[in-house]
Formats: structure tokens, sequence, C-alpha cells
């Protein structure tokens, strides 16, 4: 049996079985209105870039989906049972200390120079308690200071400043470069053409 | 009973007239463009021998005479500094001799506004595409009613970026259709394509175009290729927000909403999720006066009251900063 689990703009995942076992396929679907060759090349180059990343994020022993098969558009992965942070902040039982493993999480992504490319509570998962990151479809194997700094605001934009502050803690304690990219995080909200961008 | 709207952000001089949300009057005339692109003191020179006459015609046309004027709006920005003094002046001076409130309208907004009028849309996304701008946009309610950026360029604006592959290429005029025509019948070669969520950068992709045409690629191939990975850039960040916010409208407007190709594959992109696509006509798209005074007149009606200290130009008036009181 295949169900569609989640549909985003680019893919959508399935829950689905590999050889009996419970998998989630993760298949990135054709753009009309890109010329089909360009669309091909994006589409694969993601995959290929996601499955890579998947499988240095497990050597890096984070809490992640593991990766089972990678076949041109498609990802085969472990399902992580639990819910979204951003459902579970709805009902505010979300505490300090999750924010702070949180922070320690993202710190230990960077070290490995993984880059998420889009850490938000969406793509955070809590299984009984512990955080598991999910989505690594924009992320990059990278040193850059620059985009190790984007993680952070982008989780800075996306939580209230006492949530944020824990996960700064953990993320001071565990990332290795994290005095540098602090303070480029500060260089990028000073930037003047973005000064003035709200949030919802 | 009448609205005037002074536009004179980039180059064009455009006024438009309306009258209980219709236009009944839209007259423009834009600065050609020559090899050196725009020279900002040069193009407001331009405006200012213009908009007296315009202004004349326009109220000519509409049937109306300087009694029947409520309000003049003018864009405050964003847009070229000199150019836009051109307009705040007249508008200002105008109100004074009329004796009628001034309304600063944020150009944007206006072009947001006019392509939801004339489509009848009510709460759509919107990719604003333009010379100077790239943005995704929509409206929001927290923490209270304005234009949230959803998703914008890092660098430069998607128009200015082709406008400076066109001069860099040597097409003439240099300009976002020529590119598009010389792109006829080009193969695809493969360029830079950076998406980040749902914002974009163009400057690296522009910087690959000059390399390729340098390395002698043909002109045609060269632009099919950079006008299909930008557009594409920006239908991907659109399409991403749109699933985002579940919105069911999606409109492009702006000076690049009158490319034929990016209108086709927006409506590609919508219909393979049921939403509804929308585009005005080039008139609304291009910069016009008649936007600013549709604005204008619902800041009017809603009893807006600027401070003379609000109307003023700026050059970097950003969307998100304007409260929508309508």
């Amino acid at each position: 049996m295949v169900k569609v689990l989640a549909e985003g703009a680019e893919s959508v995942v399935y829950d689905t079985k590999l050889n009996g076992i419970r998998a989630l396929l993760k298949r990135r679907i054709k753009k009309d209105y890109r010329i089909a060759q360009m669309d091909a090349k994006i589409r694969s180059q993601r995959s290929k870039n996601e499955a890579r990343i998947i499988a240095a994020v497990s050597k890096a022993g984070i809490n992640a989906p593991r990766l089972i098969l990678y076949d041109g558009y498609d990802l085969y992965m472990s399902a992580v049972e639990g819910d979204k942070l951003s459902e579970a902040l709805k009902s505010n039982i979300v505490g300090a200390t999750v924010f702070k493993r949180i922070g320690e999480t993202l710190g230990g992504l960077h070290n490995a120079d993984i880059s998420h490319g889009d850490y938000t509570p969406a793509n955070i998962i809590l299984s009984d308690g512990v955080p598991y990151v999910i989505d690594f479809g924009l992320s990059e194997i990278t040193s850059s200071v620059e985009e190790k700094a984007l993680d952070v605001l982008l989780m800075k934009r996306s939580v209230t400043p006492q949530r944020y502050s824990s996960f700064l803690q953990g993320y001071r304690s565990s990332c290795k470069g994290s005095n540098g990219i602090l303070k480029r995080l500060e260089l990028i909200e000073r930037r003047g053409r973005y000064q003035t961008r709200t949030l919802t | 009973m009448a609205v005037i709207g002074i536009e004179s952000s980039a180059h064009t001089m455009g006024i438009g007239i309306v009258d209980r949300g219709k236009v009944v009057c839209n007259i423009k005339r834009m600065y050609r463009i020559t090899d050196k692109g725009l020279i900002p003191a040069r193009v407001a020179d331009f405006h200012s021998e213009g908009v007296g006459g315009i202004i004349s015609e326009s109220m000519k046309v509409a049937g109306i005479g300087a009694r029947d004027i409520e309000a003049i709006g003018y864009t405050k920005g964003p847009g070229l500094g000199a150019c836009l003094r051109v307009g705040q002046l007249t508008a200002l001076t105008l109100s004074k001799r009329l004796g009628v409130p001034v309304m600063p309208v944020n150009h944007a907004v206006a072009h947001i506004e006019i392509a939801k009028w004339y489509l009848k849309m009510r709460n759509p996304l919107a990719l604003y595409v333009s010379g100077g701008n790239s943005q995704i946009i929509g409206l929001s309610e927290i923490p209270h009613r304005h234009y949230h950026i959803h998703g914008e360029t890092f660098d430069v604006g998607v128009g200015n970026m082709i406008d400076n592959f066109a001069r860099y290429a040597k097409l003439n005029p240099a300009w976002g259709s020529t590119v598009a025509r010389s792109a006829e019948g080009g193969s695809y070669i493969e360029m830079p394509y950076t998406v980040k969520g749902m914002d974009f950068a163009f400057a690296g992709l522009l910087t690959n175009a000059e390399k390729l045409i340098d390395s002698g690629k043909s002109v045609r191939d060269v632009a099919y290729s950079l006008q299909e990975t930008a557009f594409s850039m920006l239908l991907e960040a659109s399409e991403r927000a749109m699933m985002l916010m579940g919105s069911g409208e999606f409109l492009i407007c702006g000076g690049v909403a009158q490319s034929a190709r990016l209108k086709e594959m927006a409506r590609l992109m919508c219909k393979a999720h049921g939403a509804r696509f929308g585009v005005a006509t080039d008139e609304y798209n291009a910069d016009n006066g008649a936007m600013i005074a549709l604005v204008a007149e619902k800041m009017f009606r809603s009893g807006h009251k600027p401070a003379r200290s609000d109307c003023t130009v700026k050059q970097k008036y950003r969307i998100d900063s304007v409260r929508v009181g309508w």
C-alpha cells in the first residue's frame, strides 16, 4: 500500500514498503514550466545531492532518517515516528531542553560541514522528545560560514526569543566554529536591503 | 469626482485618473533608452518637461476640471531619486494650489493592487517582477495588515539583469523583449540556477551569460538559456510560496510580467496545482499612473491622512513597510 505522506513544491513523499520493510519514498516530480532538459538535470542533481547528504548526516551520528536506496529521482529512507515540531509548538508543551538539543543537533551538522538550508520547526520531528532532522532537499556540504549562519537565522526567525536563546545555548556548546558563524549572522542581519523585512 | 496619480519612479512618466475605483484615463510617456541605459538626471529632466502637458491632456480625456480633483497620489518609492522627486514636487504643488490632500504611494503596492483590480482577485500570491524588483508577495494580517515578502532576489532585479545582458550582447534596443526575440529557436546551455527556499539570486547567472558570450557561444542560445533559467527560478520560488501559503490564486505583475514566456510558465505552474492564474494587460503591467491613482484613492477613501513629513521620496521604500488601511 502506498500513501501520500506529504506534498511539497518539488517532491511528494510516500509512505511505502521496500522489500517488506516500511520506508519513505521521496520522489521529485516533473515541472511542466521548466524545459525538459533543465528539469531532468535539476531533479536528478538534487536527488543525488540529497542522497549524498543523508549519508553524510548518518555518518556524523545526527538523528535523521537513514538512506536505504537512491534511484534517479527517487530516494528511499527509513521512517521517523513522531510529530513535527511545528505541530508540537501549537500546543505549547515544548520545553527549553528540547530547543537546546535542537541547537546541539544543528551544531553537529555544522561540525560535519553540512548546512541544512531550511532549518525550521517544520523540518524537525520530535520522537519521544528527541529531535530528528528531516528534509535535506536544500542542504549542502560546505564549510561556508554564510550558509551556516543562514541556518541559525532561519531558526531565529521561526521561534520566540526565549526558545531561540535555549537553541543558541545548545548550538554554542556543540558547534566548534560558532563564534565566527554568529558574527556573520550579525552582518547578514545588518545588510541594508533586508533590514525592514517583516516576519509572519 | 476624481483622484489623480503621478508615476515617475523610472523611465515612465504616467498620469492616471480614477473615479470611485474606475480608471477613467491612463496616459504615459516613456523615456527612450539608449545604449547607456538610464541616466537618472536625464530621465528626471524628461519627466519635468512632460508632466504639465500630460496632466492637462489627462484631464481633458477624463473630462474633468480642477474642481473635480479630490486627492493627488504620487509614487514615493521605490525608484530613482531624481525621477521620484519630479512626481513628488508636482503632487505637492498641485495639492497646495487646489487645496486637496496628497497621498504618497508605494510603487510595488500599486502594481499588485491594479493587477488585483483588473483580475478581480481578492487575496492572491503575487510575483512582482520589474527592472529593479523581483519579489514574491502576499497579504498578511500579522502584526497588522501589510504585504509580506515571502521571497525576493538576493542581488539584482530580473529585469535589470536581462537588460544588462542585452547591452553586453549588443542587442539593440537593450530590452527584455529584444532578448526574448533573439532567444527564439535557441538551444539550452546549462547555467547557474540559484534558488534558496523562496529567495533567489541573479548576479551569478548574468556573469555566467557574459562569459558564455565571450567564449563565442551564440547570442541566441545564451539568451534562450538565460531567460529559461531566470524564469524557472522565479516560478520555482513562487510555487514553494504558493504551497506554503495554500494560495488558490496567483498573479504576476510589473514590467517583466509582459513577457509571453513568463506568462506561459506561470500558467503551467498554476495548472499543476489547480490554482487560478492571472495577469493584467500590458497597459497595467508597464509603469503607469492609473495604478498610483487607484491606490491613492483607496488611501484617501479609507481616511488616510499623511503628515507632511511622510510626503517624501524614498528610493528603497519597501512594500512590507506599508500599512494597508483598506
